[in-house]
């Protein structure tokens, strides 16, 4: 029996209306996170990660989007019925979130101990003192070196790697229980990637609470995660512990996309293998299973409707011909 | 020590615009302006009294040792004395240049404060129908003329038509209450003209920097709606908005009032200005000239050390 989950996602759909037309960026989506779990969301871009995210947050801009079934509910909060003010109570505190681009994420104009300032007392009844004391602790557990000269600066001072750090320093420093990361490693270079995750990943060990780490990258996933998501197209199509999901991944699409990694100690390969085709319209999308016309099992059967998401082998997979078979 | 720096390094590129300036208003005078001789000389006058009075006007010095006078007498501040009214140039504009300021600035800071103010509130609403009442107001007031906003007020307010509240034309300030009582209508006549672009512009500025990134950091952390707004979308929206406020005082001082003083009779610099076109006064218009390049880059200099109090971006190096 698991734990009382922390964040409980149940048929989440999401509709954006565009100039072309309503646009469902995220299909009846489910999932679970557990107090102080890691959960990964893998997936391609415009695959509906993000939005899941923000939605999470109720960060949706709407209009144009907005949220057309399901629930959320966070630590036994409905999220999607609380008011606008009690949201913002909650975010920052309760959950927080780090996005990708840590060079525009950060306010240009105020120094970054303005800016976490501003963070803690909006949620802490702290003065400025003590609110800059904790800024300075804050940012000392990032390891950032000499926090009381980097607190006086601005963003544009500070390295990408610097800012992520700040960022995180803001996400954490009203302790929330649960942390969305939205690619949080994306626009820096590989070394700094690698030192950002580190923190992460020390860092909700010490503080005891939720990641949701959302990302293309699946080698970050392996090595932060617990659980994955595999997102496509909007919908979940299959959620696995991490070492199920790099070993015997179910869904074609997953065990592509593990093909794709490129390896350094294997044989030479001619050219990296990918998965052919592009993912469909979002506008246009088929009657069956969104990855048929890219899969190499596809039959009559993914054509005409959509695979739902089944249990299997200690996994939850959304394909009619799901395992290894016929790949390795 | 940088700033005092930056402040000479940038008055002194500012020297080549001041000639430059001086230079082309100085030719399109001496050689397009008007001549004086025939003025002074009435009818008929004989060739020798022709080349007499051209002579004592200077017209028969070359170009450049009659520009070179200009500027002596730009940078000495003594420009003579005019030539329709014989007053001194500099106690001219001496004593019109502060009624002019006193008549226009309450106009222009309400004009921009309001301004941003309006857009603050539109912005915030955008979509709503106070953000379409609010810009609905300021297309009207774009679209009715300044001439017709002036006379309109005069007629709402300074007339036996209207409320008859103010005076209609004049300055005879003496206390507050004058002071007041004069400026009453012709700051709601410009304060009218420049919210309705004003406010569509400022609101385009902070509509635009409402979709940064940073704003919706500021939003995942719970900040407050109004808080977003007047601190972390309005220092960064300042740049554009100071460049508008700043751009318009060279403006607003000499010509945005030429208007407003002919229509209340009020006797400012921009109606001397406008007396010294139509009559051909030369020195007035030389000191005139002159004087607003000088202005300009002035403001130029205080633009650009507003920018860097506002952006830690900005280097004045």
């Amino acid at each position: 029996m698991r734990p009382e989950p922390l964040l409980s996602v149940r048929n989440l759909s999401i509709e954006f209306n565009t100039e072309r037309g309503v646009v469902r960026a995220v299909d009846d989506v489910s999932f679970d996170v557990a107090p102080g779990e890691t959960l990964g969301v893998v997936g391609e871009s415009g695959c509906g990660k993000t939005v899941t995210a923000l939605a999470l947050m109720r960060l949706i801009p709407s209009p144009p989007g907005r949220v057309v079934s399901g629930s959320i509910r966070l630590a036994g909060r409905d999220i999607l019925a609380m008011s606008e003010k009690d949201m913002r109570d909650i975010r920052g505190s309760e959950v927080s979130m780090i996005f990708q681009e840590p060079m525009t994420a950060l306010n240009p104009v105020f120094t970054i101990g303005n800016q976490m300032i501003d963070v803690i007392r909006r949620h802490e009844a702290l003065d400025r003192k003590s609110a800059k004391q904790r800024a300075l602790e804050m940012l000392e557990r990032v390891g950032i070196p000499i926090p009381d000269k980097r607190i006086s600066e601005y963003p544009h001072e500070l390295s990408g790697g610097m800012r992520q750090r700040v960022m995180i320093a803001m996400a954490l420093s009203c302790g929330p229980k649960l942390l969305i990361a939205d690619e949080p490693t994306t626009a820096l270079d590989v070394t700094t990637q690698a030192q950002v995750m580190e923190q992460i990943v020390k860092l909700q060990e010490d503080f005891g609470m939720a990641v949701m780490l959302i990302t293309h990258d699946l080698g970050v996933i392996a090595e932060s995660c617990r659980r994955a998501l595999v997102m496509y197209c909007g919908q979940m199509i299959e959620d696995a512990a991490i070492e199920q999901l790099f070993a015997q991944p179910q869904h074609p699409y997953t065990q592509g996309l593990l093909r794709s990694i490129p390896r350094i100690r294997e044989q030479k390969l001619e050219s990296l293998p990918v998965i052919e085709g592009t993912v469909p319209d979002l506008l246009h999308l088929p009657a069956g299973c969104r990855f048929a016309d890219r899969c190499p099992r596809a039959t009559t059967d993914c054509h005409e409707s959509q695979p739902p998401l089944v249990a299997r082998e200690q996994a939850r997979v959304a394909c009619f011909h799901p395992g290894l078979q016929d790949h390795a | 020590m940088d700033l005092l720096q930056f402040a000479i390094r940038k008055l002194i590129s500012g020297i080549p615009l001041v000639l430059g300036v001086t230079f082309i208003s100085f030719v399109l005078m001496v050689y397009f302006g008007p001549d004086k001789t025939y003025e002074l000389l009435g009818k008929n006058p004989t060739a020798q009294q022709i080349e007499e009075v051209r002579h004592q006007l200077g017209y028969d010095r070359p170009f450049l040792s009659r520009y070179s006078d200009y500027l002596r007498e730009l940078s000495t501040l003594d420009f003579g004395h005019s030539d329709s009214t014989g007053e001194r140039v500099i106690g001219l504009l001496g004593r019109t240049i502060p009624v002019s300021l006193a008549l226009t600035t309450p106009g222009f800071v309400l004009g921009n404060l309001l301004g941003v103010l309006l857009a603050l509130i539109a912005a915030y609403h955008r979509g709503g129908w106070i953000d379409k009442f609010i810009m609905g107001g300021a297309v009207v007031g774009m679209s009715v003329s300044f001439l017709i906003a002036i006379v309109g007020f005069q007629l709402i307010f300074s007339s036996s038509y209207g409320l008859n509240m103010f005076p209609v034309r004049g300055w005879d300030v003496y206390s507050l209450t004058d002071y007041l009582r004069y400026i009453t209508v012709p700051t709601m006549a410009t304060v009218f003209v420049a919210l309705g672009y004003n406010t569509r512009f400022y609101r385009a500025v902070i509509v635009e920097e409402m979709t940064r990134d940073h704003v919706r950091t500021a939003r995942a952390f719970g900040t407050r709606p109004w808080k977003l707004l007047y601190k972390n979308i309005l220092k960064n929206s300042l740049i554009p908005i100071i460049t508008r406020i700043m751009f318009s005082i060279p403006l607003v001082i000499i010509s945005g009032s030429l208007l407003i003083e002919s229509y209340f009779g009020i006797p400012g610099v921009g109606k001397v200005t406008y007396d010294a076109i139509t009559t051909g006064d030369q020195p007035v218009l030389k000191a005139v000239v002159g004087l607003t390049a000088v202005l300009f880059v002035l403001t130029l200099l205080l633009t650009d050390i507003l920018y860097k109090m506002v952006d830690p971006r900005v280097s004045l190096k």
